[in-house]
This record gives C-alpha cells, structure tokens and sequence, in this order.
C-alpha cells in the first residue's frame, strides 16, 4: 500500500502571521479599538520543531510548554497560512501595505526558506521589505544576499542591553547559547552591507536593565547610525519570566523620549544625569526642546521600519500591551487628548530642570530630516 | 427561512427575538419582567478573536445605551451597551470563563446577561422584530462590514 507522508505545516510552505497582519489581509474577521490606517505585514518562520532559542521571557522559547503551534508570540495567537496564498493577498491589497517584515526563527533551515520566501513576495509585490534576523544563522555573505534578493533593511533582536544580562537571559539557560559577541558581529555587518539607517536594533525594556544601560546602548547606536527599537517587555504566560512585571508607565514613557533626543535631536551621555542605581535622574537640555518633542507625539510611536514615503511603516498595533491596557507605543501619532495621558505619563517636572535655570543652547540634530 | 430563523449568507439569525441594529444585541424576552441579551453573529465576528468579558456585577441598574460590561478581543476593547433598561439579575459563567463559547454558540451557550425589566414595552421602538425586517437589516450590515474590510474573505 502507497503512504503518503502527512503534510507538514512548515516554512516555507506555511508561516505565521501576525493577527494585525491577519486582519488587514482579511484572513481573519475583526477590527482596531481605535481608527487609523495599518499596512505592516508580520510573518513569521514555522516549523513543527520550533525555535532552538531558549530565551527565558519568550513566548515561543524552545522550554516552554507547548507545542510550537500552540505557542503565542508577543502574548496572542499568529494565525498560520500558506505563503502563497500570503503572496497572493499582500498583491491584492498591496495599495494599502507599508511595510513587510519576515521575523526569522533560530532554525537550520531558516536561512533557506527565509530567501524563498523573500522570492516569492517580490516576485509578485515592491511593497519595501525587512528581515528581522537570527544570528546564528548567518553570515555576512547571507546578509548581502537578503538584500540582492530585495530587503532593504534588517532588525537583530538583541532585546536584552546589556552583555551580563543577555548572557543570562538567552546563553546561560536551559537550551539556549545565544552569543551575545556573535549579536553584534551580525549588527556590524548588516551596517556594512545595508548601510546608515538601514539596521535597527531591538531593545526590550522592562528585563532588569537600568535606564543608565539603554541609554549608553542608544548613544553607541546612533553613532553608528544603526536605529535603536523600543519594545516594552510584556510577560508570556508559562515563560520563565512570566510573573516579571513590565516596566512601570512613567519609566516607559521616559525612555522613550529619551531615545527620540538621542536619535534625532543629537543629545548625548552629557545631556542626562542619573541615580547611583541608573535610574535617569535630569535631562540636562532647553524645556523648550524637550516639550517640543513632547508636544510633536513623535517619541510615543511604534518605533518600526519605515514605509515607501519615510513615514512608520510598521506599527504593530496593542503588540506589547492589551487594548484594555493605556498605550504603550502608538500606532498613530497621538491626539492632543492622548498627549494629556502621555504628560501625566511622563511626571517631566521630576526630571526636567525650571525655565530659569535652562542651559541655553542644545545639541544638534544627528539624523538626516528626511528619515524624521 | 425556516421556522424561527432565517439564513442571510453564511449567517442563521434566530427571529424568534428582538434587536438592537445599533450594537448587535439580541434581547430574548424570557417572563413578562425578565430578558435574556447575547450578541448576533455578526456583533461577535466584527470584534475580532474574544479574549475577555467583563459584566456588571448583580444588581447593577442600567439605562438603555449605559454599559453593562465590556468585551476585549485581540486587538479590540469596547463596552457592551444595554440595549434595554433593566436590572443585571443573571450573568452567564460559561461566557466570563470561556468568552470563546459567545463566538461559537452566541444564541445558546454564548449569552450575556439577563435584565428585570419593566421598560421593555416603552423601549421596543429602538429594537428591530420580524423576519424579514431583521433579514433585511442584516443583509445590509453584513454589506457595510464587508465594504470597511473587517470580515474574513
């Protein structure tokens, strides 16, 4: 008798979507709390054996209980689907679409399926596309060949900031070995070969790290002209970090604007003061700057690639918190009723000197205007 | 149409019941005081994948239009609106422990709340009844979801 072997539901037939992407691409029903336009497309690699990271506060960790398809990522479920028939609705509504992202897994077979799947999609849509890479499976050859394949930019998930606390979040646990030295040889090469402006960095705030710790992370980024990504840690139920509570709103909201002066307004160590724990005490700078910024409701948004026309492109939207939950980053720029919630967010009173005693004169933009 | 419900697309609405076009409400009389509210099919599709449902505790007295609860799913939160005056007598466990029963069964399992009321005769005027009134409401509803991109295709 002939047997067949039972499909295997995996990339690079098969990922997994975000269900924003999901909803957008009207593969599944539903709608946003809130109305604002959303084109940013999240896959994600699948495979029935899973991730072979081990990350101790990630959802699809290879020790957390589970299965890998019924695992969630960022605390909800991403509907799987076939990559064709992906392909085939990010042409049909590509007019609406701002930005594609394939988030790699640390897989063998990741490399491979993740040039596939890049084929596949600009076979058939010019929609700008990034890789959210895996490091240990690259090199710098692969690198250069994602981009001769059609993506523009890259992301390398660093998420923990400093080298101590990675080592004991992703290297020293259960099944992990994550090389934080092997991370930033992935950055470096992805600089040279995407170029200023075309890498980013994520950066999860909320896993132990002091506000000392990122923003000496954003300094050294900027410099090199790599982008810095806030991601607002958010505990995945049954995940070994699955009781650590978020960061507070007020450190949230800070560390936000903190990045925004650092990254576009050319602020340096210099411009803060901070607590012998490393919490930031002062921003030392014209309140006239700060509340510009502040006012502007730039630093709150999803920090994601950008779109064709340099405007946020990837916004994820309640990606790190629950609708029921205030805002974390904004998909939108925020309304002047939103701003009200961000001040009191903020407490800037407790961090920024009187008008009186303001220094006069401030750093200078660091980043080309026309990357906002 | 068959007996007491009729098919709009993939859709079985019960007409043996009342209502709300506003917020895709149902309101099942079930004594001359009392009503019984779940959410029509479309209502619960609209939202998106349930992840909770919060209700007023017993006892809570509502106006028509005030919320009686709020529902949050993946990437939605919003209130639940009574679509009558009343006062919340029963909530239904089997909705606040697994939310998901209202999108699989929302006439039978899936119910909400039950209201005391006796405003149900001066507030019938906002609430759709009839077969074919509520076909044809619904038809149009289903259009303009469909049209907003918020169904599955």
């Amino acid at each position: 008798m002939l047997r067949t072997a039972p499909e295997r539901f995996e990339s690079p037939e098969w990922v997994r979507i975000s269900m924003a992407s999901a909803i957008v691409l009207r593969f599944r029903s539903g709608r946003f709390s809130r109305d604002f336009p959303f084109g940013g497309i999240n896959l994600l690699l699948q495979y029935e054996d899973g991730c072979r990271s081990d990350c101790a506060y990630c959802g699809l960790a290879r020790t957390r209980p589970g299965t890998y398809t019924e695992k969630s990522f960022i605390r909800v479920d991403w509907p799987l689907v076939s990559t064709d028939d992906l392909v085939e609705r990010m042409a049909r509504y590509e007019s609406a679409l701002t930005r594609l992202c394939i988030s790699m897994v640390t897989h063998g077979r990741a490399y491979a399926d993740t040039c596939e799947i890049i084929r596949r999609i600009r076979r058939r849509v010019q929609t700008p596309l990034s890789v959210l890479v895996a490091p240990p499976t690259l090199t710098r050859e692969r690198l250069q060949h994602f981009k001769d394949l059609g993506a523009d930019m890259i992301g390398v998930g660093l998420d923990a900031v400093t080298e101590s606390l990675f080592r004991r979040l992703r290297t020293d646990v259960p099944a992990g070995g994550l090389r934080w030295s092997n991370y930033w040889q992935v950055i470096s090469w992805g600089r040279e070969v995407f170029g200023p402006w075309k890498v980013n960095c994520h950066t999860l705030v909320g896993l132990g790290e002091s506000d000392r710790d990122l923003v000496e992370l954003f300094v050294r980024l900027r410099d090199r002209q790599i982008y810095a990504y806030l991601f607002s840690f958010n505990p995945e139920p049954d995940s070994r970090m699955g009781l650590h509570p978020k960061a507070p709103l007020t450190r949230w909201r800070r560390i936000q604007l903190v990045k925004f002066l650092v990254e576009t307004e050319g602020f340096g160590m210099e411009h803060f003061r901070f607590h012998e724990d490393g919490t930031l005490a002062a921003i030392a700078a014209p309140r006239a700057l700060v509340e510009q910024a502040v006012s502007s409701g730039l630093p709150f948004l999803t920090n994601g690639c950008p779109g064709a026309d340099g405007r946020p492109g990837c916004t994820r939207p309640y990606g790190s918190y629950r609708p029921s939950e205030p805002f974390r980053d904004y998909p939108f720029v925020p309304t002047p009723e939103d701003l009200q919630v961000i001040r009191a967010q903020l407490a800037l009173d407790e961090i920024l000197p009187s008008p009186a005693t303001t220094p006069a004169g401030g750093p200078v933009p660091s980043r080309p205007p026309e990357l906002g | 149409m068959s007996g007491s419900t009729v098919r709009v697309g993939r859709y079985e609405l019960m007409v043996d019941r009342l209502y709300d076009p506003e917020h895709h409400l149902w309101v099942l009389p079930v004594s001359d005081t009392r009503v019984r509210v779940g959410f029509d099919p479309l209502g619960v599709e609209v939202n998106g994948t349930l992840a909770q449902l919060v209700l007023a505790p017993l006892g809570t007295v509502v106006r028509r239009g005030e919320a009686f609860g709020s529902l949050e799913a993946a990437k939605f939160v919003g209130p639940l609106v009574a679509p009558v005056s009343g006062r919340v007598v029963a909530q239904n466990p089997v909705a606040l422990s697994n939310p998901a029963r209202i999108e699989q069964d929302p006439y039978g399992e899936g119910w909400l709340v039950e209201l005391e009321t006796t405003e149900l005769p001066a507030e019938r005027a906002y609430l759709l009844e009839g077969a074919e009134r509520i076909a044809l409401w619904f038809r149009e509803r289903v259009e303009a979801y469909r049209r907003e991109g918020v169904l599955a295709e």
